[in-house]
């Protein structure tokens, strides 16, 4: 068995004293969906954050294709191919729709027509508006916008922090779809989620977070088939998806 | 006419010193109190580079551009990234920037000394033309369009370039920049770059339109420049530009048909009745930031 394509350990970040991440390990093998899930406030984002760059670990490793990146900024792990759908969307309302696919080639330093041709036979919303500014789209499809942005980047590994957050159900399985085609085309998927039960569904190997720690983890089908864990981390199921 | 044209050439280089300014104040929300120095600084090089250099005005012009341009960075990099981690890093670089300012014009004073400075005689040539019966020079037709060339280029930088695209993105949401990919750290080094190099063409503009360069020149040019950012619109460019069109010409009127000692008054004033009515300034959007 090869080594996994990221691999994280004891990792730990901390806000000034306050420790929101303490020693989580988990690791992604090439091609697979792993998802963290937990409440609000277990630290789930800030291990993508950390792990995506944008924050400096207090402590632990992250490797990514065997090589150690874990004080890599940011701005050279996307050209790596580590790329972060940011909690949020975190879309550029200013710039158009063209624009903000744009900015997902930054690293390449052109504009990858290509790839961003590509995503539009894939999002053909996207298409139709692409001259509009992004403030203009509907939540749902700003999170498509937020995906697609990320795939033009072209990543090995997609770290997805909330995607479905303040979603209609509708909206929010189109966006399960939509991950389960990048994941099915070949890239690694890290998705943290609250709707745990919708992503343990999805992904193939899952870790339960609380209060910055992984009290639980294994194959997403046993998490889910686990009655204890399901009473207390998952909390009652309200299943929006079924109609 | 004669002062209509005065106006609008006077007009271009506080819209050339303004647009450098608003850059900065734009994409990285920050005000640069060190920019009225690059103005003043790049006069004096420009007329060292003329005398001691031998050099025509035009030939001096690229090399204050590059000049402006590295100053920038070092505001950047002295001035305003030791302190971007603070809380109060808006107020803190505003203080420190007005700091490194006094420094520069303290520079200036023991390299020139304190006196008026002007271009070696025979530096600027003849060639005048008539437009609509009023003289123009040369110098002032190449004013215009060297402020207008600047200004136009870098629009389109902003607004068509990749690099555009990135200060844009930078400007509405770092993070979101970050997260893409972008050195948010490079793109603020090379804004900070281009508004000084823009500035200090204007310094030398001034100082050729004028044919002097004083110590309290950026002193004199920063009010006016802050003036016209305000009511162009905080942030945009085309905003700065007519704004300091406004300015020039409503100076130079009020000294021709009021008197030149009412010459702030009137500037100033019709500022003011401008922001009465457009409180956001003539080109500025309540800016849209996402929460």
């Amino acid at each position: 068995m090869s080594d996994p394509l990221l691999r994280v350990e004891d990792l730990r970040v901390s806000y000034g004293r306050v420790e929101a991440v303490r020693r989580v390990s988990f690791q992604a093998d090439r091609g697979s969906l792993v998802t963290l899930v937990g409440a609000n406030g277990a630290g789930k984002s800030s291990v993508i954050n950390a792990v995506s760059g944008m924050l400096r670990p207090a402590g632990g490793r992250i490797t990514f294709e065997g090589r150690d990146v874990t004080r890599t900024p940011a701005h050279q792990l996307v050209g790596r191919g580590l790329v972060q759908v940011p909690e949020g969307r975190q879309i550029l309302a200013t710039l158009t729709i063209e624009e903000n696919l744009q900015m997902g080639a930054w690293h390449t330093g052109g504009t990858a027509q290509r790839s961003i041709d590509a995503v539009y036979d894939r999002f053909p919303v996207l298409a139709q508006r692409r001259a509009l500014p992004a403030g203009s789209l509907s939540g749902g499809e700003q999170q498509m916008l937020a995906i697609a942005r990320a795939l033009v980047a072209a990543p090995t590994v997609m770290l997805m922090d909330e995607p479905s957050m303040g979603l209609a159900p509708k909206i929010v399985d189109e966006v399960f779809r939509v991950i389960e085609e990048i994941r099915a085309s070949g890239t690694t998927v890290v998705l943290v989620e609250q709707n745990a039960r919708r992503a343990l569904r999805a992904a193939d190997h899952g870790y339960v977070l609380q209060s910055g720690e992984i009290v639980h983890s294994g194959p997403a089908d046993q998490l889910l088939a686990d009655e204890r864990i399901v009473q207390a981390y998952l909390g009652v199921e309200t299943r929006p998806d079924q109609r | 006419m004669q002062q209509l044209l005065n106006g609008i050439f006077i007009g271009s280089i506080y819209a050339l010193f303004a647009i450098g300014f608003t850059l900065v104040f734009g994409i990285l929300d920050r005000l640069n109190l060190a920019h009225p120095a690059v103005f003043a600084a790049s006069a004096f090089v420009g007329i060292e580079l003329v005398e001691r250099g031998g050099l025509s005005l035009w030939a001096a012009l690229p090399i204050v551009f590059v000049f402006g341009a590295v100053l920038g960075l070092l505001i950047e990099r002295l001035a305003f990234r030791p302190l971007k981690g603070r809380a109060d890093a808006h107020f803190a670089g505003l203080i420190s920037s007005i700091a490194l300012a006094g420094m520069l014009i303290a520079l200036l004073q023991w390299r020139y000394g304190p006196d008026t400075r002007r271009f070696p005689a025979g530096s600027f040539p003849d060639t005048r033309f008539e437009v609509a019966g009023a003289q123009v020079t040369l110098v002032q037709v190449v004013i215009l369009a060297v402020s207008l060339a600047l200004m136009v280029g870098l629009t389109y930088m902003v607004t068509r370039t990749r690099l555009g695209r990135g200060m844009r993105a930078v400007a509405e949401n770092p993070t979101a920049a970050r997260v893409l990919g972008v050195n948010v750290d490079r793109i603020t080094a090379v804004t900070f770059a281009i508004s000084s190099a823009l500035g200090a063409v204007a310094g030398v503009l001034f100082a050729i339109n004028v044919n002097t360069a004083q110590l309290g020149m950026g002193s004199a040019i920063e009010l006016k420049g802050l003036a016209v950012i305000i009511v162009g619109g905080m942030g945009s460019l085309p905003g700065a530009l007519i704004g300091g069109l406004v300015l020039g010409l409503a100076e130079v009127f009020a000294v021709q048909y009021i008197g030149s000692s009412w010459r702030d008054v009137i500037a100033f004033g019709l500022l003011f009745l401008i922001l009465l009515v457009r409180p956001q300034g003539l080109l500025g959007a309540r800016r849209v930031r996402e929460v």
